[in-house]
C-alpha cells in the first residue's frame, strides 16, 4: 500500500469513527431505521394475507382442473417502496448532517488547517472523507436492505430470488450515489459558510428545493392531477381520449418533465422504483431492458455525485494550512 | 418588559439574514403556488377545449364543465403542502435563532443581572417570533389575494373570510414549530445539535406519524391531491385511533375544510381538528416556560 492510499484510509477511518460517536447522527439514524422497519413490516403483513389469498385461489383452480391460471399480481420487492422513500427524504438529511459534522468538527477544533499542514493533499482529504462517509452509508443501506429482505421472507412468506436480489443491490448502489451527493453538499456548504450552522441551514434549503419542492411541482403540473379523482375521468375520457388530448400538450409536458429532471431525488426514485417493481409498467421486463430504460437517471446520479465530489475536493484544497502556528 | 424583549428580538430577526431569507422564500413560494394555480386553471381550460372537440367529432355530448368541480380557492391547495414543509422549517429556524443567539454570545448571563424574570424573557421571545410569523403570513396572504384576483377575477366576501381563516390556522400550526425550535435550543448546548433535533421532530411529525396512523407514504405528503389509502389492516385499525395526534394531518384536514377544497364537514368537526394543534402549542409553551427556569445561562452555548 503506497503512502497516499494509506493517508486516504486513515482519514476514512477517522471519519467513520467520528460519525459513529455523533449523537445527532445516531438520533437521525434511529428515526430512519424505525420508520423504515415499521413501513416494511406493515407492508409484509399485508402481503402475506394477499399471498395466502392468491395461493388459495390457485389451489382451488388447480383442484377444478383449470390449466390457465392468472399469474400473481403481487410484487414482493415493491414493498420496499417506503424504505426507498425514507432514504430519499430522511437519508438525504442524514447525509447532509454527516457532511456538516465532518467539516464543522475540524473547524471547531481548528484541526482543518492543521490537517492541511501535514503531507496530506486536498484530494486525499476529500477522498478519505468521502470514503468514510460512503462506508457509513453502505452500513446504513445494507442494514436497511437486510431488514427489508428478512421481513419479506419471514413475515411476507416470500423470499426474493437471485435476480431480484441483484436488482435490489443495484437500487442500493443508486442510494449510495444519492446519499454521497448530499454528503458533499453538506460538507461544501459548511466549509464555505462563515458560521458552520449557517452552512447547514443553506444545505437544508437546497435539500428542501431538490427533494421536496421540485418533485412536488412536477406532480402538481400533471394534467390529470388537476382535479380529485383525475381530470380525464371527470371529463369522461378513457385512456385513448387521454392520449389524444395529451398530444396537444407536448410542450407543456416537456416543461413539466424538465422540472422533474432537475431534481436528483426524482432520478433516484425513478431508478429505485424501476428496480424494485414499484411501477407496474416495469414489471414484465428484464434487467438489461430496465437499465436501458433508466440510463438517463443513472447518468444524472453519477453526474451529480461526481460534480459535487469535485466541488468538495476544490473546497478542501483551498483550505489554508497553518504555516507559522498561532490562533489565526 | 415583555414588550422590550420582544422589540429587541424583532430587531435581531430583521438583522439576521437567515430569517430574512426565510421570509423571502415564503413569499416566493406563495407566488409560485399562485403561478401553479394559474397553470392548473389554464391546463383545465385547454384540456376541456380539446375534450369538447374530441367528443363532438365522435358524436358524443360535451363533457361536464370541470370548473363546476373545482372550488374557487383550490388555487391555494399547494399552500396546504408548503406550509407544513417550508413554513414549518422556517418556524423552527426562527424559534431556534431566538434562543441560541443570546446563549452563544453570553447575553443570557448579562440579561439576567437586570430586573427581568425568565418567564418575561421567554414570553418576549415567543411574542417576537410569532409576530414575525404573523407578518410573514400576512405577506403570503396578500400575495395569495392578488393571485386569486388574477385567476378568478373576483373574490366573494365568503372567500375572503376563508382565506383569512386559512392563514390564521397556518399561523397557529407554525407557532407549534417555533416552540419546538425554542425547546430544543433550551435542551441542548450545541447549536447544531439543537437545530438537528428540531429537524428530527419535524421529520417525525411531517412524514413518519402520518405513515403510522393513516398509511400515508412519505411522498404522498407532497401532493395536494392524495388518494385514500387502504387502512383495513389490524395495524391501522389500532393506530388510526391516534390520528388526532398527527397534527400535520389535522392541519391539512382543517385547511381543506376552510378552503372548501375537501368535502364540507360540520363546523364542530373542523374545530375538533384544530384542537390537537392548539393543545400541542399549549403543551410546548408550558415546556418552554418550565425549561427556561432551569436553563443554565452561566454556561455559554457552543457556537457550532
Amino acid at each position: 500500500m503506497n503512502e497516499s492510499t494509506n493517508r486516504i484510509l486513515q482519514v476514512a477511518r477517522h471519519e467513520y469513527r467520528a460519525a459513529v460517536r455523533s449523537r445527532a447522527l445516531i438520533v437521525l439514524l434511529a428515526i430512519l431505521v424505525v420508520a423504515t422497519a415499521v413501513s416494511v413490516l406493515v407492508g409484509a403483513t399485508d402481503y402475506a394475507a394477499q399471498l395466502a389469498e392468491y395461493d388459495a385461489y390457485r389451489a382451488a383452480a388447480q383442484a377444478q382442473g383449470l390449466t390457465r391460471i392468472a399469474p400473481s399480481p403481487l410484487a414482493v420487492l415493491s414493498l420496499l417502496r417506503g424504505a426507498f422513500e425514507y432514504l430519499e427524504i430522511i437519508g438525504a438529511i442524514i447525509a447532509i448532517t454527516l457532511g456538516y459534522l465532518s467539516v464543522s468538527r475540524e473547524r471547531v477544533s481548528r484541526t482543518l488547517p492543521l490537517l492541511r499542514s501535514r503531507p496530506l493533499t486536498g484530494t486525499e482529504l476529500a477522498t478519505g472523507s468521502f470514503l468514510g462517509a460512503l462506508a457509513i452509508f453502505t452500513t446504513l443501506v445494507a442494514a436497511t436492505a437486510a431488514v427489508g429482505v428478512v421481513a419479506l421472507g419471514t413475515i411476507g412468506h416470500d423470499w426474493i430470488n437471485p435476480a431480484q436480489g441483484l436488482r435490489l443491490a443495484l437500487a442500493c448502489v443508486a442510494a449510495l450515489l444519492y446519499l454521497s451527493a448530499f454528503y458533499c453538499l453538506g460538507a461544501i456548504a459548511t466549509a464555505k459558510a462563515k458560521m458552520p450552522a449557517n452552512g447547514l441551514v443553506i444545505a437544508l434549503g437546497i435539500w428542501l428545493l431538490v427533494v421536496l419542492v421540485l418533485p412536488q411541482i412536477g406532480d402538481t403540473l400533471d394534467a390529470d392531477n388537476q382535479l380529485p379523482g383525475g381530470l380525464f375521468q371527470a371529463l369522461g375520457l378513457n385512456h385513448d381520449g387521454e392520449v389524444a388530448v395529451l398530444t396537444h400538450f407536448t410542450g407543456y409536458e416537456r416543461v413539466r418533465t424538465g422540472i422533474e429532471e432537475a431534481s436528483l431525488a426524482k432520478h433516484f426514485e425513478r431508478f429505485a422504483f424501476a428496480m424494485s417493481d414499484v411501477k407496474e409498467r416495469y414489471r414484465p421486463y428484464g434487467l438489461s431492458w430496465l437499465l436501458n430504460e433508466t440510463r438517463n437517471d443513472i447518468g444524472w446520479l453519477f453526474a451529480y455525485a461526481a460534480v459535487l465530489f469535485l466541488g468538495l475536493r476544490r473546497t478542501l484544497t483551498r483550505q489554508q494550512p497553518i504555516h507559522n502556528g498561532g490562533n489565526s | 418588559m415583555i414588550g422590550t424583549i420582544a422589540s429587541q428580538q424583532g430587531l435581531l430577526l430583521r438583522r439576521q439574514r437567515v430569517a430574512l431569507v426565510g421570509l423571502g422564500t415564503m413569499l416566493a413560494v406563495t407566488a409560485m403556488a399562485g403561478v401553479l394555480g394559474w397553470s392548473s386553471h389554464h391546463t383545465i381550460v385547454r384540456v376541456f377545449d380539446q375534450a369538447v372537440r374530441l367528443q363532438a367529432a365522435a358524436g358524443q355530448p360535451a363533457p361536464p364543465n370541470p370548473f363546476l368541480l373545482k372550488p374557487s380557492l383550490s388555487l391555494l391547495s399547494n399552500m396546504v403542502v408548503y406550509i407544513p414543509l417550508i413554513g414549518a422549517l422556517l418556524a423552527l429556524v426562527v424559534g431556534h435563532l431566538s434562543m441560541v443567539e443570546d446563549q452563544s454570545k453570553g447575553m443570557g448571563r448579562l440579561l439576567f443581572t437586570r430586573q427581568v424574570t425568565r418567564t418575561q424573557y421567554a414570553l418576549g421571545k415567543i411574542v417576537a417570533s410569532t409576530r414575525f410569523l404573523a407578518v410573514t403570513l400576512t405577506g403570503c396572504g396578500l400575495v395569495s389575494l392578488v393571485a386569486l384576483l388574477v385567476v378568478n377575477r373576483t373574490l366573494s366576501p365568503s372567500d375572503l373570510g376563508r382565506l383569512t381563516g386559512f392563514y390564521v390556522l397556518s399561523w397557529a400550526y407554525l407557532v407549534v414549530f417555533v416552540l419546538v425550535g425554542m425547546l430544543t435550543a433550551l435542551l441542548t448546548r450545541r447549536r447544531s445539535l439543537a437545530l438537528l433535533s428540531a429537524i428530527g421532530v419535524w421529520l417525525v411529525i411531517t412524514f413518519v406519524v402520518p405513515q403510522f396512523t393513516s398509511g400515508l407514504r412519505p411522498t404522498q405528503s407532497l401532493n395536494p391531491l392524495t388518494e385514500p389509502v387502504g387502512t383495513s389492516q389490524a395495524f391501522f385499525r389500532v393506530t388510526q385511533h391516534a390520528q388526532s395526534l398527527s397534527i400535520v394531518e389535522q392541519y391539512k384536514t382543517a385547511a381543506g375544510t376552510i378552503l372548501g377544497t375537501s368535502p364540507n364537514s360540520p363546523t364542530t368537526e373542523t374545530v375538533l381538528t384544530i384542537v390537537p394543534i392548539v393543545t400541542a402549542g399549549f403543551v410546548l409553551l408550558v415546556l418552554v416556560l418550565w425549561r427556561i427556569q432551569r436553563h443554565d445561562y452561566a454556561r455559554s452555548a457552543s457556537d457550532e
